[in-house]
């Protein structure tokens, strides 16, 4: 089938989502809750854009790029007066949630003027509950934060707020987290993360961490490589292989 | 033909070019820890080049919850899909050789990806040590 993207007719597959096919494309449409291995779930609005059709009379609609699926003669447009609009008012509010994320003052800078319409509220959290951490938990298989409470005290956390049992403390969550909401405090031998602390194993090598005692046992139980490869850090390993190499060589 | 990078140990004198070389080109700017090539000494004036074997069966690839470990087909290097990634760090220990880097504030692994078939440390060797073959 083909649709239409800024004017360019482009090819594009049944059950492909506007964005998918953007990306293919290298057309820019600016996400912030879409990731390539997760499941779409439409929380930021960021990646608004404006659709029509020929047959539609005129009609024309707003939609999430990330959750609308194509279909034959589509005609969208990334960056229209009506998306900025809406892309404006939704960085607005994402700042007036969350007013030190760099992240989101970078997008409306480029969305165009910012304009702080909202009353800041800045008590230093930097969650805008697109909830990749709570995506990325869940495909670890670990389902150990989720969303909290409703409406506007909605949060992401453990479930009733208390140190999370099924945490591994792999910091997924923490990688994954476009904001940089989700601390993290390391130590040579420990890591505390949503108040849970971990030991990490440490290299019988060096004693440097390798990674938390949580997450090898994770590790052994769910990926099928040997309780071995989780005892030695990555330079001890290396070194050892060099010697075990020069001794084959020589 | 694909072709496969080779070490010629006997010809490194330790003067670590290479993991300059790779340092500055993969953005790591001169750090040698970040290098994705390592040189160890292995004995007086003995010198091994560390790298990624490019395993058949690799570890990385196995533990990776979302397929964001590929093989590039042309060259023969497993390549990080960054977009793919979800920064769960698993593959830096899985690596049974030490060849996965994952830092939790870089959020994706770094590896080494042949620089797409024309690695930068096999041109930058100045004695010969490096082959692309
Ligand atoms: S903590 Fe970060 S990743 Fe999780 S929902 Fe909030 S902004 Fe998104
Ligand atoms: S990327 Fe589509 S709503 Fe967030």
């Amino acid at each position: 089938m083909y649709i239409y993207i800024d004017g360019k007719k482009i090819s594009a597959k049944d059950g492909e989502s506007i964005l998918e096919v953007a990306n293919r494309n290298e057309i820019y449409i600016p996400t912030l809750c879409h990731h390539e291995a997760l499941d779409d779930v439409g929380a930021c609005r960021v990646c608004m854009v404006e659709i029509t059709h020929k047959d539609w009379g005129g009609w024309r609609n707003l939609v999430t790029a990330c959750l609308y699926p194509v279909e034959e003669g589509l005609v969208i447009s990334t960056s229209s007066e009506a998306v900025r609009r809406s892309r404006g008012t939704t960085l607005d509010l994402l700042m007036a949630r969350c007013p030190t994320s760099d992240v989101i003052r970078w997008m409306a800078e480029e969305n165009g003027e910012i304009s702080v319409r909202y009353e800041q509220i800045d008590d230093g959290s930097k969650c805008i509950m697109c909830s990749l951490c709570v995506r990325a938990c869940e495909r670890m298989g670990c389902n150990a934060i989720g969303t909290v409470g409703r409406g506007h005290d909605k949060k992401i956390a453990p479930p009733f707020f208390e140190n999370p049992e099924n945490c591994i403390g792999c910091g997924a969550c923490a990688a994954i987290c476009p904001t940089g909401h989700i601390e993290v405090n390391d130590t040579r031998t420990t890591r505390e993360i949503w108040d849970k602390k971990f030991n990490f194993v440490a290299c019988e090598g060096c004693g440097e961490p390798v990674l938390t005692e949580e997450y090898r046992d994770y590790a052994i139980a769910n990926r099928d490589l040997p309780a071995d490869y989780y005892t030695t850090c990555s330079a001890c390993k290396k070194k050892k292989l060099a010697s075990h190499f020069d001794k084959v060589g020589s | 033909m694909q072709k496969t990078f080779v070490v010629i140990p006997r010809n490194c004198t330790g003067c670590r070019t290479c993991e300059l070389a790779c340092s500055m080109i993969k953005g790591t700017e001169g750090v040698f820890a970040r290098s994705r090539i390592n040189i160890y000494k292995v004995g007086d004036e003995r010198y091994m080049q560390m790298t990624c074997l490019q395993c058949v069966e690799a570890a990385c690839v196995k533990v990776c919850p979302t397929e964001a470990l590929v093989r590039n087909e042309l060259t023969g290097a497993i390549e990080v899909d960054e977009e793919r990634c979800v920064g769960c760090g698993l593959c830096e220990p899985a690596c049974p050789f030490g060849h996965m880097h994952f830092e939790l504030n870089e959020g994706v692994p770094v590896k080494c990806d042949l620089c797409g078939g024309d690695p930068t440390c096999v041109k930058f060797c100045p004695h010969g040590a490096l082959e692309m073959k």
